[in-house]
């Protein structure tokens, strides 16, 4: 059984997404920074940074812990979404790599940066100059989205993938910062797709 | 036909020729000078639109991140080697790779930046600092790791410990002193001191000197 720890108000949101896609049975730990349970022993010998999401697989005797809610989307799509969102072809699989990478080092560190200086810091602490210098940074990776999104219809070709998942689930978070998609149109058609898928919705609402 | 890696010596490319090295598979490097702004040729952005460095190309695949590119050639040509064969131990190399590209790389780059292409008197104190702080729960991780097991992922060399040394190269060539995680110096001494590696890195040396002079020379040209 898969077990996932995270709630849906942490990074897990992701994972949660990920596994509602693939419709694989999964059991669900919610705790997160806020419940503070994820600092005991027994979790840190899970994920020893302390940090949602972890996830542990031990289907089949199989003997899986690991973190990084984007590595574990990567896995979760490798082992149970063969042909789907892990898709057949060297070409293929070797872009959902591309696309994870590219959301981790272009896409993350901007959106969360932006997000930290304008929600999830104290007011007082909050620099707004530091917020607008990450937001400046985006419209690089937007470009490249945007001259793929203008070719096909997601990211790996015509069909939904974890390349989509991936870096969509990034993306989405900018929305709460009032990013301005106005000059992305193929990214923003693309990203509200992705986001409007019912595995997606769910999980947001709290129904996964 | 034999895989091309586009970069240069001194750029990400060197994490990927590191790879090939140790996989020992035929390759062509193409060096783009990015000085001369060959990384935004029309040919080159065609194959990369954001005109950065590396691109791989292997037959119909062409492939961009540093990172993402090594766990390609290490699932195409490293299987039980560099790729472990267990579920487990590829979960294991994924999640390393992706640290090392989110929370690593963002922690330890902005140094070299601040300690290689600026004085002393220019560079940026409080940045400094914030980098330090970030990058202290990061070691630790990776000692308690190193802790367990003599690599990242096991006992054996994989390429999670390739992904995650490329990057931690940052912090060796801004003098960032480890001594307090002894098990990170010693897995860091023997993955990067790897043959493979020192093969370009001693590649590397000259072109990277006379880079750093002809980037001083550029600056001062720029005014």
């Amino acid at each position: 059984m898969i077990k996932l720890y995270g709630s849906n108000r942490s990074r897990a949101l992701r994972n949660l997404w990920c596994l509602k896609e693939l419709g694989v049975d999964y059991e669900r730990d919610d705790r997160d920074h806020v419940s503070g349970e994820i600092k005991t022993d027994a979790y840190l010998a899970i994920n020893p940074s302390g940090k949602v999401p972890s996830m542990t697989d031990h289907t089949g005797g199989g003997d899986v812990e690991m973190f990084e809610c984007l590595a574990i989307n990567l896995y979760l799509a490798m082992t149970y979404g063969k042909g789907t969102l892990w898709p057949d072809g060297a070409v293929s699989q070797a872009d959902c790599l591309q696309w994870s990478m590219f959301s981790a080092t272009e896409v993350e560190p901007h959106t969360v940066g932006a997000l930290m200086e304008r929600i999830f810091k104290p007011e007082s602490m909050r620099d707004e100059a530091a917020a607008l210098k990450h937001l400046e940074q985006l419209p690089r990776a937007f470009t490249v989205l945007e001259g793929v999104l203008g070719k096909q219809s997601y990211l790996c070709g015509k069909a939904f993938t974890i390349a989509d998942l991936n870096v969509a689930c990034v993306a989405a978070s900018l929305h709460m910062v009032q990013f301005d998609f106005l000059a992305f149109p193929k990214v923003s058609a693309w990203l509200g797709a992705c986001s409007g898928r019912p595995a997606n919705q769910d999980v947001v609402a709290g129904n996964a | 036909m034999t895989i091309k890696i586009y970069g240069s010596l001194v750029s990400r490319a060197t994490r990927n020729l590191w790879m090939l090295e140790e996989l020992g598979v035929d390759y062509e490097r193409i060096d783009l000078d990015w000085i001369k702004q060959e990384n935004r040729s029309p040919d080159y952005l065609k194959i990369n639109p954001a005109g950065q460095v590396p691109t791989l190309i292997d037959g119909d695949v062409t492939l961009s991140e540093s990172l993402g590119i090594n766990l390609y050639l290490a699932q195409k040509f490293g299987g039980g080697v560099l790729w472990p064969d267990d579920d487990a131990g590829q979960a294991r190399c994924i999640q390393w790779s992706v640290w090392a590209a989110g929370e690593l790389e963002p922690a330890v780059y902005p140094r070299v930046y601040e300690f290689v292409f600026k004085k002393a008197k220019d560079r940026d104190d409080a940045l400094i600092v914030k980098l330090a702080e970030r990058t202290l729960p990061l070691l630790d991780l990776m000692e308690g790791a190193l802790s367990a097991s003599a690599y990242l992922v096991g006992d054996a060399f994989s390429v999670a410990d390739l992904n995650v040394a490329g990057v931690m190269e940052y912090l060796d060539r801004s003098d960032f002193d480890i001594a307090q995680w002894p098990k990170t110096v010693a897995w860091y001494e023997t993955t990067y001191g790897r043959a493979a590696n020192q093969k370009v890195q001693g590649e590397r040396a000259p072109v990277a000197e006379a880079m750093l002079k002809r980037i001083v020379e550029h600056s001062r040209s720029e005014g």
